[in-house]
């Protein structure tokens, strides 16, 4: 079964320095139909402006991925990890016993658009971790990237950052026409989130902001729809 | 266990005491609090800022990473942690500022100047002791700490 959340149906705040929509009920957003699937706790699609960002602040117990899709955001944290992350980066951070935070736009000029990722950790109380990993663009193009895998699932080697979950999380952009299959395994759940341009999965259309939980499907077919196809992440969640 | 809100508010110059604000912060955190920092607006002229190495840089770089204390965040902590340089002289108009944002009642600790911890209990609030035996970070980390279990504990 797919279920498809339209981008519009999602929780939506505009600050003026920061326009969010919420995929998940996420700070004033509050809708106990739209609480997380699975694991999956937080999707925030994020426009934050030149200069703005998110002041110091703390996270405790989560998986916190940032996925830039445009733009550059600046990253400092309590283990003294200060960067400035832009496209094609993963950024995951284990807040596990706690860690405090913060993330600006660095650009006096350009606003920066990216993913919030939260995944809920299954143990509580880990060591903070801060993961970052940069790759080729033609990496994602036609065919899946992953981003972040569990401890002990060879994610080191792929290239892609370590969260305390049974979840999985890849980027992939399909041009017009190009398309993927991905197996989800018996008992197994997979949610799927348009991050630009438009796709198709298992035929259904999905836009721009547009996601889709999947659960009891064997198969994902995802391909890319319109003239210029489209990049989105997939989930695969226990 | 219920969030509990801490407010952490600092006064910094090169960057020092916003690393005890940090830790205590991350403390807070540990204890499953909801923190806000608040950075005490400077008040010494661009001439004297410029005298001090380090201060100019800290300071643009502060004053756009954080805000200054505002009436709702005395209305939101339930706990807070005040943290200053601790050669300040207590009457300085930085140190008259931090206390002017606290609210009586609430529970405190103080990182700072040694009297500090007097000046809040004065303003009304519950001043938590600090560790001994530690560095200076982990002790604001441990102050931060206490500040938010003390004040989950207050509420019940």
């Amino acid at each position: 079964m797919i279920t498809i959340r339209k981008a519009n149906d999602r929780g939506h705040a505009d600050h003026g320095w920061l326009n969010t929509w919420h995929t998940f009920s996420f700070a004033s957003y509050f809708d106990p139909a739209h609480m997380g699937f699975r694991s999956l706790r937080v999707i925030n699609d994020d426009r934050v402006a030149p200069g703005k960002g998110f002041g110091a602040h703390g996270h405790r117990d989560m998986e916190i991925i940032s996925y830039v899709l445009e733009g550059s955001l600046a990253h400092k944290d309590s283990m003294g990890e200060s960067h400035i992350i832009g496209p094609n980066t993963i950024q995951a951070m284990s807040a596990g016993t706690g860690i405090v935070h913060s993330e600006f736009n660095p650009s006096p000029k350009e606003p920066v658009h990216f993913l919030q990722i939260w995944i809920e950790p299954a143990v509580e109380d880990v060591k903070p971790s801060y993961h970052q990993l940069s790759f080729e663009p033609q990496e994602k193009r036609g065919k899946l990237r992953m981003l972040a895998a569990p401890y002990g699932d060879g994610a080191e080697a792929n290239g892609a950052a370590l969260i305390h979950q049974d979840a999985r999380v890849w980027a992939s952009e399909l041009g017009a026409g190009e398309s993927l299959t991905q197996t989800i395994a018996p008992g197994r759940f997979g949610y799927v989130q348009v991050a630009r341009g438009n796709v198709l999965l298992n035929g259904q259309k999905l836009g721009e902001g547009d996601g889709a939980s999947i659960s009891a499907e064997s198969a994902l077919t995802l391909a890319g729809e319109g003239s210029d196809g489209g990049e989105f992440i997939l989930f695969d969640l226990a | 266990m219920q969030d509990v809100n801490v407010v952490i508010v600092f006064y910094s110059r090169t960057g020092t005491t916003e690393k005890m604000a940090l830790a205590a912060a991350v403390g807070a955190v540990q204890a499953k609090a909801n923190i806000r920092l608040r950075r005490i607006p400077e008040t010494a002229s661009d001439e004297t800022i410029a005298s001090v190495p380090g201060w100019k840089e800290n300071h643009d770089r502060m004053s756009w990473e954080y805000i200054a204390p505002r009436e709702a965040d005395a209305a939101w902590a339930e706990g807070l942690v005040v943290a200053i340089p601790g050669w300040m002289n207590l009457s300085s108009p930085e140190v008259k500022r931090c206390l002017d944002t606290l609210t009586e009642g609430k529970i405190a600790a103080a990182i700072g100047p040694e009297g500090l911890d007097r000046a809040l209990m004065a303003a009304g609030l519950i001043v938590e002791p600090l560790a001994t035996g530690v560095d200076a970070a982990e002790c604001a980390r441990l102050a931060g700490f206490r500040v938010a279990e003390a004040a989950r504990a207050a509420r019940r």
